[in-house]
């Protein structure tokens, strides 16, 4: 009966249809596309190819450049100057024949004709600071940039190149065939920047006592990334998204000083030529010195080296294997400290280089943080393959393949405080945790600045929390997102928007991703599934270009979880996370037939006395429901005598039957989908909690229903109790509602102090 | 590059320091206003960087304050709840109005100051000045966000741009 019916449904819905549209617009039921907020990714996934794959695992076909560096360098500390020569090995691992090679002179920035600064509004301001004024209006521009003074083939002969701001294009003579190797020359030099006036990421400072140290990074003419996704690498350096560049093996030689300390990417192959004996006699022992810092460099060497003048030089020579950027440091003012650090079979160095300025604090945290970066970064990923991971002492943040740049320096007693020791760790961490993300899982930054700071940033979190839980506590995150997530749209870009133009750089490529991270792996996937699928990840992409979609697609892929929405909602949109809870609804029961209930079977012509043997639900609310209602469900002879002619004594035993049915009508004023948390306390003190995944919003957008049958009464609901999901509006969160916000909680509790 | 995070979601808007750029410090306060109809009340929670306001009051005062240090002053709000009624000045309904010093909390490297303004039966205006800090930072931004009569409103604040105005 109940098929035939079926069967006519269809057609009885059809016929009346077909009357209807006769008098009618056409367009009142609108049609659409696919508009679930659960629809397949594919549409703004790059096809899956042979390098790329589905999986999002590097194809069978992935190839990748390599480009080699031999690069001499002389350091000119009397006139800011440094001066470079290199021979370059570039070798066409691609299937394709190349006719030029795009070279980035990122330092082309800062020349005097740079096109930087065009590209912004500007406005009139109403008062200028003297050396804002002189400096901005009426001096000479800084004659930065570089200037290329030979570009020749291994022949001696000229080549052809053309610059176009921060890139420069070689013809070369012939085709680079598939598998060949080009090598050529470049000589060049540019005058350095002070990078506390001028800003930058490299430069150099001046200390009160006349000393120098220099922070040298994209100072040398590199290579850009030729792949399988973007052919060259070929937006502009800008100054805010950084860097795309192939993995080599770098030969350099740096000519300072004599009285000057050094570290850069890679180990220094003449130690023992560049140290005093004692210092070298230290730096072997360190070499072994798991337990904690020691100095390679002392603070009273470093306070003698500051005080020689010389001419003498010496010079440096460094080589790194399977890099993809090189940076050095240098001053006379650094002392070194020292840390070995075993990660399971293999031991790296930590080391910290850091200024009289920077003592106090930095002894005590910069090299043990480094050491604390890689533990967990190796836990996380893999175990670090670089020998060593150096801090450096400079004012400001910034990574490279085993060296970067932290700042972090007390007052002129040495004296910090706790903003300063938090910002240190902080900075110290992040920095050192690039050297993942994205010196060897190697992303394109110019392109997905998420990529590589929202990643590290995730990390970031984890490794901070291991190094002082209270300092570092995880329970801020993702809350410290919802500021930024409810903020004016017209300010709001997707976190998959070109690191050029967002709005709060900040918060869109650094926070949000590492937020969303955070909550896939603590509330969605679960540390297990997603721990495990983040590892592979890393190690599929380690020493690769990755792209978004590899990283989505892996995701997915290592721990059969479906995906797409979270990617849909949290990286290609600016929608945030508000659920509430609407209506709740109470129910008891009992085993007379409500009135709704006879009216609904005297409309199959069933009567009062024929409704099958049933338990029935009513609502608190309804004009039926009296005080009396509050019995014991299992009491009802019905249910009792089915379950006594149903059920073995020993089933019995463990059967209990609720008392009440709670209604809840969820609302989902927010554009994202996130799982539903909810958490109810009874009367009796007690309290429970449920999760719903997200797919729960599938078939509606905006409210969903669910019963919860209870066998004690509810006294409060809340939804996401512990503010895991970046819920915008806690307004909603609770039954019964709160009206008290957080200005008035804070009025009460100081009222009542 | 890098961010320095903060505890709160008031670093979001607050602070951005050490991104790209050396150390590129944000001189930024946060002031989040809701107008609560039933109760009549103004609400106002201002926050600022505790460094920023107290090098601020040091100069005004030529002394040191330690704020959220065990040697902070005794009487530290006093400096406070004047501060803030010389470069905080709202004006409600064209009237100049005087707020109740709630309290003050610190979070992190971030002091935050609870004011109240009473009895304000219907709001037709308000207009909000601030010139906190911008003596002292050339480049402050002073963020004012207001919840008030279901509209949401955010003025960014500056050297240049001291007043907000708002009618409903």
């Amino acid at each position: 009966m109940k098929q035939i019916f079926q069967l006519l449904l269809p057609l009885v819905i059809v016929s009346t249809s077909v009357f209807a549209q006769e008098g009618q617009q056409k367009n009142e039921q609108q049609a659409h596309y696919n508009i679930s907020k659960f629809k397949q990714l594919n549409e703004e996934l790059p096809t899956p190819n042979t390098q790329h794959t589905a999986s999002g695992a590097p194809g069978y076909e992935y190839t990748q450049q390599q480009v080699d560096y031999k690069i001499d360098i002389v350091l000119d500390t009397e006139n800011h100057r440094i001066n470079g020569k290199q021979t370059i090995t570039y070798h066409n691992n691609s299937k394709d024949s190349l006719e030029y090679l795009w070279v980035q002179l990122d330092q082309n920035v800062r020349a005097a004709n740079s096109k930087g600064s065009d590209r912004n509004s500007s406005r009139s301001r109403i008062s200028y600071s003297l050396s804002s004024f002189t400096k901005n209006f009426m001096d000479k521009p800084f004659n930065g940039g570089f200037k290329i003074k030979a570009l020749k083939d291994t022949n001696g002969n000229n080549l052809k190149h053309t610059i176009n701001n921060t890139m420069m294009r070689i013809d070369l003579p012939n085709p680079l065939a598939s598998g060949k190797t080009f090598i050529f020359d470049i000589k060049w030099w540019y005058n350095i920047n002070n990078y506390k006036e001028d800003k930058g990421r490299s430069g150099f400072e001046i200390f009160e006592d006349g000393t120098t140290a220099y922070a040298i990074a994209q100072f040398y003419p590199r290579l850009a990334v030729y792949n399988n996704v973007e052919g060259w690498q070929n937006m502009q350096f800008w100054g805010s998204s950084e860097f795309a560049l192939e993995f080599g093996n770098f030969e350099v030689s740096i000519t300072t000083p004599k009285n000057y300390i050094l570290n850069g990417t890679g180990v220094i192959q003449n130690p023992k030529d560049v140290l005093s004996k004692a210092q070298y006699k230290r730096y072997l022992q360190a070499q072994t010195n798991y337990k904690k810092p020691m100095f390679i460099v002392t603070s009273e060497e470093a306070k003698t080296a500051s005080k020689e003048k010389s001419n003498k030089t010496k010079t440096w020579k460094l080589y790194a294997e399977n890099v993809r950027d090189f940076a050095f440091a240098t001053s006379p003012k650094y002392m070194w400290d020292a840390l070995a650090v075993k990660l399971n079979d293999k031991t790296v160095m930590a080391y910290s280089l850091y200024p009289e300025e920077g003592k106090k604090l930095w002894q005590e945290h910069s090299t043990k943080v480094v050491a604390n970066t890689l533990q967990v970064y190796s836990k996380h990923t893999f175990d670090y393959p670089y020998p060593q991971a150096t801090s450096v002492n400079v004012e400001m943040g910034m990574e490279y393949p085993m060296i970067c740049f932290n700042f972090g320096r007390g007052d002129k007693n040495g004296n910090f405080t706790q903003r300063t020791k938090k910002g240190m760790i902080g900075v110290v961490t992040h920095e050192v945790g690039h050297n993942y993300f994205p010196m060897i899982v190697n992303s394109d930054e110019r392109q997905w600045t998420w990529m590589d700071e929202g990643i590290n940033s995730f990390v970031q979190i984890l490794a901070l929390y291991k190094y002082d839980s209270i300092m570092f506590p995880m329970s801020k995150y993702p809350k410290n997102i919802v500021g930024y997530m409810k903020g004016d749209q017209s300010r709001l870009a997707p976190i998959m928007t070109q690191g050029e133009n967002t709005f709060n750089f900040g918060a869109n490529a650094y926070a949000k991703p590492a937020a969303g991270l955070f909550i896939l792996r603590q509330t969605i996937m679960g540390p297990k599934l997603f721990d495990h699928a983040f590892k592979i990840y890393a190690s599929r992409w380690k020493f690769k270009h990755p792209t978004p979609a590899d990283f989505f697609r892996t995701m997915e892929d290592a721990s059969a979880m479906d995906l797409d929405w979270f990617w849909r909602g949290w990286f290609y949109t600016t929608g945030n996370n508000d659920i509430g809870i609407k209506e709740v609804k109470k129910y008891h029961i009992t085993n007379k037939p409500t009135k709704e209930t006879i009216k609904i079977y005297e409309r199959s012509n069933i009567s009062k006395d024929n409704i099958p043997p049933s338990l029935f639900l009513i609502s608190e609310d309804s004009e039926e429901f009296t005080e009396d209602l509050n019995n014991k469900v299992e009491d009802y002879n019905l249910l009792a005598d089915y379950i006594n002619q149903n059920f073995s004594s020993e089933e019995k035993a463990t059967m209990k039957a609720p008392k009440y049915f709670y209604e809840l009508k969820f609302e989902k004023p927010g554009d994202l989908v996130m799982p539903i948390i909810v958490e109810f306390e009874f009367e009796d003190g007690t309290k429970e909690r449920k999760q719903f995944p997200a797919q729960i919003w599938r078939k509606n957008d905006n409210e969903v229903t669910k019963v919860f049958p209870t066998r004690k009464s509810i006294k409060k609901i809340t939804i996401d109790p512990d503010q895991e999901t970046a819920d915008v509006n806690l307004s909603n969160n609770s039954w019964p509602k709160t009206s008290e916000n957080k200005f008035e909680r804070f009025k009460r509790n100081q009222v009542k102090s | 590059m890098k961010i320095q995070l903060l505890k709160n979601y008031l670093f979001l808007l607050l602070l951005i320091p050490f991104f790209s750029f050396s150390v590129h410090k944000y001189y930024l306060s946060l002031c989040e206003i809701e107008y609560v109809k039933e109760k009549e009340s103004i609400q106002i929670i201002i926050g600022f960087f505790i460094d920023d306001i107290e090098l601020t009051l040091n100069k005004d005062h030529n002394t040191s304050l330690k704020i959220a240090t065990a040697q902070e002053f005794e009487f530290i709000d006093n400096y406070f709840e004047t501060y803030l009624n010389k470069h905080l000045k709202v004006t409600v309904n064209n009237n100049l109005a005087t707020y109740n010093y709630i309290g003050k909390e610190q979070d992190s490297d971030i002091v935050r100051f609870y004011l109240e303004i009473t009895d304000i039966k219907v709001l037709n205006t308000l207009e909000i000045k601030n010139t906190c800090l911008i003596r002292d930072f050339e480049d402050q931004q002073n963020i004012i966000k207001i919840n008030a009569n279901q509209k949401h409103k955010t003025f960014y604040l500056n050297k240049k741009t001291h007043k907000g105005l708002l009618k409903y």
